[in-house]
C-alpha cells in the first residue's frame, strides 16, 4: 500500500480523535469542586441593626423604644457586635410581619437585623422579635415572645438580647442576671461599705445593708436567691448568710474565738465552703447547711483560703502558701492530697472556678502589679487579662466567657470600681455605675 | 709571500701611442651619439599624455555594459553648465593705430576678456533643484498608535539612513563583518567538506550607497516622542466566545464530480470540522475545562472569602469546629445560596457546629456579594467549591 493511500486515512482518523477530544465535556468529565482550606479570619464587631420595636398599642409605646436600647446596648457590650446607627438606615420597618427588605439592609452592611414589637394590656408587657441573618435572607431560628410585668421592662430587653445573643455567638446567655457587691462611699481612711445588688449592666442598685459594718465579699448561691457574704458586724470577720426573698440573714458556724471568710456555695446549694481560722492556723472547712455539720478539707499548718468548688462538685481550688507564697491548689471536694496549679512567678489569689468548668480566673501580684488572668485546670495557658495598680477579686458571668472584677486607683483618692473583661483578653469596659464599688459577685442567669 | 733576497723589479717604459689613438675614438663615438638625431627617441621629444585610468571589477564592467534599456532609469540631476560666452561682435579689433589719447594702457585690452554685451550674452541658467530622490522601497509607515504608544513621527517625509555617497544603484547594507571594498566578495572559508582549497578571504562588500545626500540640514528631526500620550485604557476583557450555529456544508465541500476530488475534499472537510469546532461555551455545563486555577487566583480567592471570615462573635466551642461547605458560583462569581451547604462539621457540638456553619456562610455570602474575581474563562474550575474553615489559628490559647 503506497503512502499516498495511507495518508489521507491517517488524515481522517486524527481528524476523528481532534474532534473527540475536543468536543462537550460530559459532567462525569467536568473537573471537581475547587478546594480551599482557610484557617485565618477577622475578629472585629459584627454589624446589626435594630429598628426601634414596633408598639403595637399607645401603652406600648413608652417602652418599646427603651427595650429597643437595651437590646442594642446589651449587644454593643460585648465587644462582639457593632451597631448601625439609625441615620444610616434606608428602610424603617413599620410592622413586625412586613417582609424585610434585605437588599436595604445589605447596603448598610447590617449582617443581622433585629425586629421587634411591644404591646401592654394593664400591667402586662409583652415582647417579641425576630432575628434575621441579611446576607442569607433568612431569619435566624424562631421568633420569641417574652411577657411580664411592665416593671420588669427591663428584663425583657436583657431577655431579647440574650437571645439574640446566643443565637449568632453560641454562648450562653448573660444580660438578664444581677451583681451583688459592695458598694463604696467616703473617703479611703472612713470607707463606708454597703452589701449591694443591681443588674449586671449597672442599673437597679439595691442596698442590702446598711453600712454599720464592715462587709465583704458576697457570693451567689447557685440559685441567684442567696447571698453569703462575710461581716465585722461582731467585731470579727464571720460569714453570713442572706435569703434575698426576706432578706433574713444568719450568721454560720458562730464558735468563740473562730473567724471565718471566704465562703462559697457548693454547686448544689447544699454546702458551704469557708476559711475557718482556729487556734492561729486557717483552713478549709466544709459546712453543711441543712445540718450545720463542719469538715475540715486542709490540715496543713500554711494558710488555706478562698475555696471555689469545680462546676461538678468534684473538686476545690483554693489559695496556699504552703510553699512559701501564695499559690493555687487543687484537691478532691472532700479533701485529700492538694496539687499545685499555679507555677509563675508571682503570688496567686482568689481563685474561680469558670461555670464551664475549663479555666480558672485568679488575681495575681507580681512586680507590683495586679492581674486578673485565667488558665486551664491543670495550671497550663496561663493568660493574664489585665494589668493595674489593683486588680482583684474576679467573678464569672454565667457563660463563663466574661469576668467581672475590682481595679482600684492609686493614690489618697483613689477609688474602686467594676470592670469587665472577656476572656480573650478583649473589651475591657467599666460598669457604668454611680458610686465606688468592689468584690463583685456575678449571679446566675434569672429565672 | 717572502721574496728571496736581492731580486728587484725595474720599471720599463711601454710605448703610449694606442692610448691616445684608443681615446681618441672613444671620444668621436661619444660626440657622435651626441649630436646624432638617430640616437634621439621620437617620443622624448613629445608631452607625455597620462590618462586617469580606474580600474573596474569585471561586475561593474558588466553592469555598465548592460544595453541602455534594460538599465534601469536612474534620476538624473540635469545640471546646465555655462556656455562660454561668444565673442562680442563689438569686442574691439586689435587696432594697429594707437588712440590719441590712450587712457590706459591699449596693450592690455585685447588680453582682457571682452566685457558681454547684456542683450546678448547667453543667460546663466540657475541650475534647478534636484529632484527628490524616489524611494522605491515603501516607507516604512508612521507605529501604529495602538502598538506603540509613542507620539507620532516627526514628518512624513520618509527619512532614509545617511550614507557617505551616492552610488547610481543604492548597494544593500553590508554585512556588519564585511570590510568596504570596491568589488563585492564572497566570504570563503575553509570548510571541512570543501573538495578544494581556497584561500581564506575576508568578506568585503561596497560601502553602503544611498540614493541622496541628505545634508545636517535637511537632517530629519529626531524620532523620540514629542509629546507624552495619556495611556490607553485596558482593553476590556474579551468577550466569551459564542456559540455559532455550524452553517450547513458549504458548496465547495461537496463532493467534486471526479472521485480523487471528492476524497480530498472529504479529508479536507474532516480536518476542517476538527479544527473549527465550536469555542467552549462558558455557560454550557459541558464547555472545556481549559487550565485549572493558577495559585494567586486560587490565593486571590482564598484572601477574598478569609477577609469576610468574622470569628470575633464565635463562642470558644464554636472555635473548636472545623466545618466545610460547599456551594456554586454562578458566572459572575456571585454564590448561588441555595446550594450552601454544609458538607462536614468536626471538633465540637451540633449547636457548635451550627454555628460555625453560619459564620462561614456569612463569610462566603458578604465578600461575594458583588461575585468573586475569577478568571471567566476557568469557570468550570470554580463553578463548584468546597471550602474547609480550620478556626485553629484564630482560637484563643
Amino acid at each position: 500500500m503506497s503512502i499516498k493511500r495511507i495518508l489521507p486515512l491517517l488524515v481522517l482518523v486524527l481528524a476523528g480523535l481532534g474532534a473527540l477530544f475536543s468536543g462537550p465535556l460530559t459532567a462525569q468529565e467536568r473537573p471537581g469542586p475547587l478546594r480551599i482550606i482557610i484557617d485565618e479570619g477577622v475578629i472585629e464587631p459584627l454589624p446589626f441593626a435594630v429598628p426601634d420595636f414596633i408598639a403595637e398599642n399607645a401603652a406600648a409605646r413608652e417602652y418599646a423604644a427603651r427595650i429597643t436600647r437595651i437590646v442594642a446596648a446589651d449587644l454593643q457590650s460585648t465587644g462582639l457586635f457593632r451597631e448601625i446607627p439609625k441615620e444610616a438606615f434606608i428602610s424603617s420597618v413599620t410592622s413586625f410581619d412586613a417582609p424585610v427588605q434585605f437588599g436595604d439592609w445589605k447596603a448598610i452592611n447590617a449582617q443581622a437585623l433585629i425586629t421587634g414589637a411591644v404591646s401592654v394590656s394593664g400591667r402586662r408587657l409583652t415582647v417579641k422579635f425576630r432575628l434575621y441573618d441579611v446576607f442569607s435572607g433568612a431569619p435566624l431560628g424562631k421568633g420569641l415572645q417574652f411577657a411580664g410585668t411592665t416593671a420588669s421592662w427591663r428584663r425583657m430587653g436583657h431577655k431579647v438580647a440574650d437571645a439574640v445573643y446566643s443565637r449568632i455567638t453560641g454562648e450562653g446567655p448573660y444580660f438578664d442576671s444581677r451583681v451583688a457587691f459592695i458598694a463604696e462611699s467616703g473617703p479611703k481612711n472612713a470607707r463606708v461599705k454597703r452589701l449591694a445588688i443591681m443588674d449586671y449592666d449597672g442599673a437597679n442598685v439595691q442596698y442590702l445593708t446598711d453600712g454599720r459594718a464592715l462587709v465583704l465579699a458576697p457570693r451567689f448561691s447557685p440559685a441567684g436567691d442567696r447571698l453569703l457574704y462575710t461581716s465585722y458586724e461582731s467585731g470579727f470577720p464571720r460569714v453570713y448568710l442572706l435569703d434575698l426573698g426576706s432578706l433574713r440573714r444568719r450568721a454560720l458556724d458562730e464558735q468563740p474565738g473562730t473567724m471565718s471568710f471566704a465562703p462559697r456555695f457548693s454547686p448544689d446549694g447544699r454546702t458551704v465552703l469557708l476559711s475557718l481560722s482556729v487556734g492561729g492556723n486557717t483552713d478549709i472547712y466544709s459546712l453543711d447547711l441543712a445540718t450545720g455539720n463542719r469538715r475540715r478539707l486542709t490540715s496543713a499548718p500554711s494558710i488555706e483560703i478562698a475555696p471555689s468548688f469545680s462546676p461538678d462538685g468534684r473538686q476545690i481550688v483554693f489559695t496556699s502558701d504552703r510553699s512559701g507564697s501564695s499559690q493555687l491548689y487543687i484537691m478532691p471536694a472532700g479533701g485529700g492530697e492538694p496539687r499545685r496549679i499555679s507555677r509563675g512567678k508571682g503570688r496567686y489569689n482568689t481563685p474561680v472556678w469558670s461555670p464551664r468548668g475549663d479555666l480558672i480566673a485568679f488575681t495575681k501580684q507580681n512586680k507590683g502589679r495586679f492581674h486578673i488572668g485565667v488558665m486551664q485546670i491543670d495550671g497550663t495557658e496561663e493568660r493574664l487579662l489585665t494589668s493595674s495598680f489593683l486588680d482583684e477579686g474576679p467573678t464569672w458571668a454565667p457563660n463563663g466567657r466574661v469576668i467581672m472584677f475590682t481595679r482600684e486607683t492609686a493614690g489618697a483618692g483613689g477609688t474602686s470600681a467594676l470592670y469587665t473583661v472577656d476572656t480573650s483578653g478583649r473589651n475591657l469596659r467599666r460598669v457604668p455605675m454611680k458610686g465606688a464599688a468592689s468584690d463583685p459577685a456575678w449571679s446566675p442567669l434569672l429565672k | 709571500m717572502d721574496f728571496p733576497q736581492g731580486m728587484a723589479f725595474e720599471e720599463e717604459a711601454l710605448p703610449r701611442t694606442g692610448m691616445i689613438v684608443s681615446g681618441a675614438l672613444h671620444l668621436g663615438v661619444i660626440a657622435l651619439v651626441l649630436l646624432s638625431p638617430f640616437f634621439r627617441s621620437r617620443d622624448s621629444a613629445r608631452t607625455v599624455a597620462t590618462t586617469e585610468v580606474s580600474l573596474i571589477s569585471p561586475e561593474e564592467f558588466a553592469a555598465l555594459t548592460v544595453p541602455e534599456a534594460s538599465r534601469p532609469e536612474v534620476p538624473r540631476a540635469e545640471i546646465a553648465l555655462p556656455v562660454p560666452a561668444p565673442e562680442a561682435e563689438a569686442a574691439p579689433a586689435i587696432s594697429p593705430e594707437r588712440p590719441e589719447e590712450p587712457q590706459s594702457r591699449p596693450a592690455a585690452a585685447p588680453l582682457t576678456p571682452p566685457e558681454p554685451v547684456a542683450e546678448e550674452a547667453p543667460k546663466v541658467e540657475t541650475p534647478p533643484a534636484p529632484p527628490v530622490a524616489e524611494v522605491e522601497d515603501t516607507p516604512p509607515e508612521p507605529p501604529a498608535p495602538e502598538a506603540l504608544a509613542l507620539a507620532e513621527p516627526p514628518s512624513d517625509t520618509p527619512t532614509p539612513r545617511e550614507a557617505p555617497r551616492v552610488a547610481p544603484e543604492p548597494a544593500a547594507p553590508a554585512p556588519p563583518e564585511a570590510l568596504p571594498d570596491e568589488v563585492l566578495r564572497e566570504e570563503v572559508s575553509q570548510s571541512p567538506e570543501a573538495v578544494e582549497k581556497k584561500p581564506e578571504t575576508e568578506p568585503t562588500a561596497p560601502p553602503e550607497a544611498s540614493t541622496e545626500i541628505v545634508t545636517e540640514a535637511e537632517k530629519p528631526a529626531s524620532s523620540a516622542p514629542v509629546s507624552s500620550p495619556r495611556p490607553r485604557a485596558r482593553p476590556a476583557r474579551p468577550a466569551p466566545p459564542v456559540a455559532v450555529a455550524k452553517a450547513p456544508p458549504a458548496e465547495a465541500a461537496a463532493p467534486e464530480k471526479d472521485g480523487k476530488d471528492a476524497m480530498a475534499a472529504a479529508i479536507a472537510a474532516a480536518v476542517e470540522d476538527a479544527a473549527s469546532t465550536p469555542a467552549p461555551v462558558a455557560s454550557s455545563p459541558a464547555a472545556a475545562a481549559g487550565p485549572p486555577l493558577s495559585r494567586s487566583e486560587k490565593e486571590g480567592f482564598r484572601l477574598a472569602v478569609s477577609r469576610c471570615w468574622n470569628v470575633g462573635a464565635l463562642s470558644a466551642e464554636a472555635l473548636r469546629v472545623t466545618v466545610t461547605i460547599g456551594f456554586s458560583l454562578t458566572r459572575d462569581g456571585r454564590p448561588e445560596p441555595a446550594s450552601l451547604r454544609m458538607i462536614s462539621a468536626s471538633g465540637g457540638s451540633d449547636g457548635a457546629a451550627r454555628q460555625a456553619y453560619e459564620a462561614a456562610r456569612r463569610a462566603i455570602l458578604r465578600c461575594g456579594a458583588r461575585g468573586y474575581n475569577l478568571p471567566i474563562e476557568k469557570y468550570e474550575h470554580w463553578r463548584d467549591i468546597e471550602i474547609t474553615f480550620n478556626p485553629e489559628k484564630m482560637r484563643i490559647k
